[in-house]
């Protein structure tokens, strides 16, 4: 059957109401998202249905899961933002490829899959880590370098194609979360919630596995709540990762009771 | 919404259909810029207070609790992730934040569920208005959107709630009414343009 113009148009209107609720095809979708482009009227009353499919959303709230929000601010430690529009160049990025790395978080926690996004310019992605995490606070150019060294370690395991995620909680308070990825043999390790330890003292990480117990790694003190990320490089098969209080100065061995134990 | 001053992000280019009832003294779009920021404790902020309102409706659409904290997180996190893509002109931060919820909800089921058997459980399944009322507190805002959907006729009803909170395609509502697919799309926009006006969202 072949549509006049005009209800083709008209067919496109009716098209709001299904659209708002995301009760359209994917190929619909994409019809109607054209038409959107060049109809403001239409746009003006899609944004109003969607305030009022919000309201809909927000009268099926119910309490979340225990842990949900610790989980999900662990991951956001570790996950880079997109930045803003520049609104003087057309290009931002420095240099460097422009293409997107997708990371696939595959958790223990929750078995399935989840899509983050993170930068394909190297540069980019170390300072926004820097940044993120307050480890570019200090002006000493220095300490952003070793930043910026220990960013782009972090970076390569966070966009690995096996990279994978993993939470664990911190006996004495707190909960870990891990990216690991096995090709590089290192993971990216943040935490939440840890208590603080007097200055004599600091958390260090341990690999344990059959290639033997291995210090990977004072963590830095933490702030607002959240330490790290740090890196730990060497990993084997069969390590676990292991947390325990020692000496500020760190320790060959463990010496205190292990609080976190976590199979990688 | 209250007023969020400089921390609104851009400039409005046209007026914002604000959300009216959203609870006094907090601000979302406020919040939602300092994300963009990068500030965790921001983060948490928004967490708390539109977290249950996604972790509901995903599950609404999902059922499944497990892959519905797994949506959750994803929305969350693409929520921290694109916060700078915010555009406090073009609508609430909380219309903002459910449509990524739902729309997300939506492409999972759809993508992991094979269509026939998603069906075949709807042939069987009760028209869901009740059971998405049953579980209703008495808070305000779902009392007015509880007495919203109870003015709509009972044809629009169903074409809603089966869209929105069952995440249907109008085709696939079409056929587990019986009606034909043009009929279910002007219901559709009929039933929100009836809700918007009833639970007073500006035009």
């Amino acid at each position: 059957m072949k549509l006049t113009k005009r209800s083709q148009i008209r067919d496109a209107h009716t098209l709001a109401g299904a659209y708002a609720m995301d009760a359209v095809s994917a190929p619909d979708r994409e019809r109607f998202e054209r038409h959107l482009a060049e109809c403001e009227e239409c746009a003006q009353e899609v944004a109003s249905l969607r305030e009022t499919t919000a309201m809909l959303g927000t009268a099926a709230a119910e309490p979340v899961p225990a842990g949900l929000k610790e989980r999900i601010v662990a991951a956001a430690a570790v996950t880079r933002q997109q930045p803003p529009a520049d609104e003087t160049e057309p290009v931002p990025l420095a240099h460097g490829t422009r293409a997107r790395a997708r990371i696939w978080f595959g958790s223990l926690a929750w078995p399935g899959r989840l899509t983050l996004v993170t930068a394909g310019a190297a540069a980019a992605a170390v300072l926004a880590v820097a940044v993120v995490f307050g480890v570019a606070n200090s002006s000493m150019q220095q300490q952003i370098d070793q930043a910026q060294a220990s960013s782009q370690q972090i970076a390569v395991v966070l966009t690995a194609q096996d990279a994978h995620m993993t939470t664990g909680t911190v006996a004495g308070g707190g909960t870990a979360t891990i990216v690991m990825s096995g090709s590089r043999h290192a993971l990216v390790f943040t935490a939440q919630g840890l208590h603080a330890l007097p200055a004599s003292r600091g958390y260090e990480l341990w690999l344990i596995g059959p290639a033997g117990t291995r210090p990977a790694g004072m963590l830095p003190a933490g702030s607002q709540g959240m330490t790290g990320p740090v890196i730990a490089s060497g990993l084997r098969p069969g390590d676990h990762l292991a947390l325990t209080a020692e000496p500020a100065d760190g320790s060959a061995h463990p010496d205190t009771p292990m609080m976190l134990d976590m199979v990688l | 919404m209250t007023a969020s001053g400089s921390q609104e992000p851009r400039n409005r280019a046209r007026p914002a259909p604000a959300a009216p009832a959203a609870p006094p003294g907090t601000d979302l779009a406020g919040q939602i810029a300092l994300v963009a920021r990068g500030e965790a404790t921001a983060f948490d902020a928004v967490f708390e207070q539109i977290g249950p309102s996604v972790f509901g409706v995903v599950k609404r659409v999902i059922r499944d609790p497990a892959q519905s904290e797994e949506v959750t997180q994803e929305v969350m996190l693409e929520v921290w992730r694109s916060a700078s893509k915010f555009d406090a002109g073009r609508g609430s931060a909380a219309a903002w934040v459910m449509t990524l919820a739902h729309r997300r909800a939506v492409d999972r089921v759809r993508s992991v569920q094979k269509e026939a058997e998603r069906e075949r459980r709807v042939a069987v399944a009760e028209i869901p208005f009740d059971e998405v009322i049953e579980a209703v507190e008495s808070s305000l805002e779902r009392e007015r959107v509880r007495r919203c959907l109870g003015s709509l006729t009972e044809v629009q009803r169903e074409s809603v709630t089966l869209a929105y909170y069952r995440g249907y395609t109008y085709g696939q509502v079409a056929s587990l009414l019986g009606v034909p697919t043009g009929t279910v799309k002007t219901r559709m926009r009929d039933a929100l343009i009836r809700m918007r006006d009833c639970l007073g969202v500006p035009e």
